[in-house]
């Protein structure tokens, strides 16, 4: 793979939601392509399919079937067809290769803080790789908690923390398995301004120190301004791409 | 392994699943005592339908059968027979010493060579203690001590002499009734009888109390023979001391069968041996010597031997006499010793074939048979009920997973499988299923062991007597926990609630994790 091909990208991705007897279209052909390190925000209203293109991107569900005449529709991790892939390999993907983090931070109420995070260790190892890795595991854990000033919230359960450090406990869990790409759905939108701000500076220190993939949705113009390109989604559709000049790969 | 942990979690910070645990102790529990208090009924009724009758029975009604010392001993020489005694057996009357009269089941026995068939020596109640009962907490046992009122100077190990030879100091034949026949022991809640004061009415009309110990004084029993055709002959009636009370265990033989000495029973029914006679045709006979009509007199033309009714055979130890094939196996030698005995005396005692060769097993059988049906219908019932213990379950499940629905969209983002979701839901209703059968074990176990005591304090406080020893044969409730039963009953209680739990965890399994992060 060369320096400017995609780690991940969509091409003439469709996504129909049923509501009852109603086919309601979200995405309506978006084709994108996100660059090994590169921090994109995707911006738009409510409704216009900025989560659902993230969940797209994580494997969390999958694209509409286009016809095959003219269907070329697919998403792609290093080159890989997501739709290629079985349940157990997307579920191993999302594992390994992604890290979420969501608005309401989605934390496990009734894990502490340290076990919040190793969850996600216990969900990709299983019972025998944990018990083995157990120790490097809960080291690893601590050390971001601690990266993050949590150092002393370890024991603490969710309810008794911030929602900024909240939202610093579910990057942390994102980012126990080391992923190569971090999804975040409007992570500073259930914030105010100032712990936002320390948020994005998180996340703009992680993409740096260890070349993290960013994308990050937001209706918010001031939090999409953090990143490099911001795709602007209007009505299912790309509406604007102002990808910088070094690390743009497709356009719609 | 987050199933583990989130199982662990989920169990100890939840409300809903305590109420499910709730659901499957009491479900268990109720099983458990119900099954180990049925069970242990049936086997106390197995072990002491026994206690008096021996392990086969040997038996010609009503006229019964001569040389039955001989069978005794033919039986006694077999290496699987330990003892082997005749008796009598006949329905009869007795008045008690305050005009009751009962209707009863007498049977003559030799004290002695009975006590080496059965239990009857253990049953003799009135003996010598040398401390006090282990529930006799007030110590209100009449034998102990020696100031006890008229009990004083009182001896014990006479009383228990006499009653197992059922012989007087003088020398008298004596009867040993049931400890309930008379009603004039009182059954205290410790189990210690004492003798009470009962209201008669008097020869006036008025009611009248009697303090009386039944063992000092007689009964007057009446019995009726019967002719070799069955048909009864006359009345016998006689007065006889009373040497002890026998308690078995069995309030239906406590209170209906008196032992009475096995030669009185046996002159009375006209079963000793007697000459046997002919009489003449005609009255007067022609004397040719004399010329003269004389009177005729009877010709006495052999000997009827003594005969008794039954022959009473226990096994020898180590011969396995509990189950229905081994019983089967040893009556079947029974059997055969007394075809050989029946064929050396042919035309003298029953044939072989309608000789009444019964276990311990036949003679019990229908009782055995409707306590067994009885168990099953009790645990078929509350098997029933406890099966909604996985609808309880079900709707908890189910509930659950609907207020944690985001909890698995967030597992399924982290990478977690279908497969591994369900294995979770799975595995928190068998964790929910081995708790409350763990502790519904506990709990049974304790209720059991406690029983008796438990129902004491209902009865006292509550006045609540469940268990009435008039309608369920013994005193005391088994109280014995069959851990056999208890594996199974703990397994059920697990397998409930997975069976409960399988359809919520396959629900979360199949959840679209989108529309689980998008739950409000």
């Amino acid at each position: 793979m060369n320096e400017t091909a995609p780690i991940i990208s969509a091409t003439d991705v469709h996504k129909t939601y049923r509501m009852g007897r109603v086919r309601v279209p979200v995405l309506k052909g978006v084709s994108l392509g996100i660059a090994p390190g590169e921090w994109v925000a995707v911006l738009g209203a409510s409704g216009s399919g900025k989560s659902t293109l993230l969940h797209l991107l994580g494997g969390l569900d999958r694209p509409d079937k286009t016809d095959k005449k003219n269907g070329s529709a697919r998403i792609e991790f290093e080159g890989r067809a997501l739709g290629r892939m079985s349940r157990g390999e997307l579920d191993r993907y999302r594992a390994t290769r992604i890290g979420f983090v969501f608005q309401f931070y989605h934390l496990l109420p009734e894990l502490r803080v340290l076990e919040n995070v190793t969850v996600g260790a216990m969900v990709r190892h299983g019972r025998l790789g944990y018990t083995r890795h157990r120790k490097e595991i809960v080291n690893r854990a601590s050390g971001l908690l601690e990266a993050f000033g949590l150092g002393h919230r370890l024991r603490h359960r969710p309810g008794e923390l911030s929602g900024g450090e909240r939202q610093r406990v579910a990057i942390a869990r994102a980012l126990i398995n080391e992923p190569r790409v971090l999804l975040a759905d409007e992570p500073t939108g259930n914030l105010d301004r100032a712990t936002g701000e320390s948020i994005l500076d998180a996340i703009d220190d992680l993409r740096e120190r260890l070349g993290l993939t960013i994308i990050m949705v937001t209706h918010d113009q001031h939090v999409a301004e953090r990143a490099e390109r911001v795709i602007r989604l209007e009505d299912g559709v790309i509406a604007a791409n102002n990808a910088p000049p070094k690390k743009n790969i497709l356009r719609t | 392994m987050y199933q583990a942990l989130l199982t662990r979690k989920y169990l100890t910070t939840k409300i809903m699943p305590l109420l499910a645990i709730a659901a499957v102790t009491l479900s268990v529990a109720t099983v458990l005592v119900t099954w180990s208090v049925m069970g242990g009924f049936l086997n106390t009724l197995l072990t002491s339908g026994r206690s008096m009758i021996g392990d086969v029975s040997i038996y010609w009604p009503n006229v019964g059968f001569p040389y039955y010392d001989e069978l005794c001993e033919r039986l006694e020489k077999d290496p699987r027979i330990k003892a082997a005694c005749p008796i009598i057996e006949s329905f009869g009357v007795i008045a008690l010493p305050d005009d009751q009269v009962h209707g009863v089941m007498v049977k003559g026995i030799d004290g002695t060579r009975f006590a080496r068939v059965t239990d009857y020596e253990r049953t003799l109640w009135w003996r010598p203690l040398d401390r006090p009962m282990p529930k006799d907490t007030d110590r209100v046992d009449p034998r102990l001590g020696t100031d006890k009122g008229y009990f004083a100077g009182e001896d014990w190990a006479a009383r228990l002499e006499a009653g197992l030879t059922l012989t007087e100091p003088d020398g008298s034949a004596a009867a040993v009734p049931g400890i309930e026949l008379s009603g004039w022991n009182i059954r205290l809640p410790s189990g210690v009888y004492i003798p009470g004061a009962p209201q008669r009415p008097g020869r006036d009309g008025k009611a009248r109390g009697i303090n009386l110990f039944l063992p000092d004084g007689e009964i007057t029993l009446h019995l009726m023979p019967l002719d070799k055709t069955g048909r009864g002959v006359e009345m016998v009636t006689r007065t006889v001391p009373v040497a002890n009370e026998f308690h078995s265990g069995i309030y239906e033989a406590d209170s209906q069968v008196v032992f009475v000495r096995f030669d009185l029973v046996q002159r009375m029914l006209n079963m000793d041996e007697a000459e046997r006679i002919e009489r003449p045709e005609s009255p007067f006979v022609f004397n040719p010597k004399t010329g003269r009509l004389e009177e005729a007199h009877t010709e006495v033309i052999g000997v009827d031997p003594a005969r008794a009714t039954t022959v009473l055979v226990r096994a020898a130890d180590g011969v396995p006499v509990h189950s229905e094939e081994d019983i089967e196996a040893f009556r079947g030698v029974c059997e055969s010793i007394y075809a050989e005995f029946a064929a050396d005396h042919a035309g003298e005692v029953p044939g072989s074939g309608s000789i009444l060769v019964r276990s311990w097993r036949d003679m019990n059988r229908t009782m055995i048979s409707a306590v067994e049906k009885e168990t099953g219908l009790v645990l078929f019932v509350f098997g029933l009920v406890c099966f909604t213990t996985v609808f309880l379950v079900l709707a908890i499940f189910w509930s659950m997973v609907s207020e944690k629905t985001k909890d698995i969209g967030i597992l399924r983002a982290l990478g977690g499988s279908t497969a591994g979701i369900t294995w979770l839901w799975l595995r928190y209703g068998g964790a929910v299923g081995a708790v409350g059968s763990g502790l519904g074990l506990l709990a049974a176990w304790i209720v059991v062991r406690n029983i008796n005591e438990i129902h004491q304090w209902l009865g006292d406080n509550l006045g609540l007597v469940i268990w009435d020893p008039s309608v369920y044969y013994f005193f005391k409730i088994p109280s014995d926990m069959d851990w056999q039963k208890a594996v199974v009953v703990v397994a059920a209680g697990v397998g409930t609630c997975l069976f409960g739990a399988a359809l919520p965890a396959l629900r979360a399994g199949l959840m679209d994790p989108v529309r689980a992060l998008r739950f409000e």
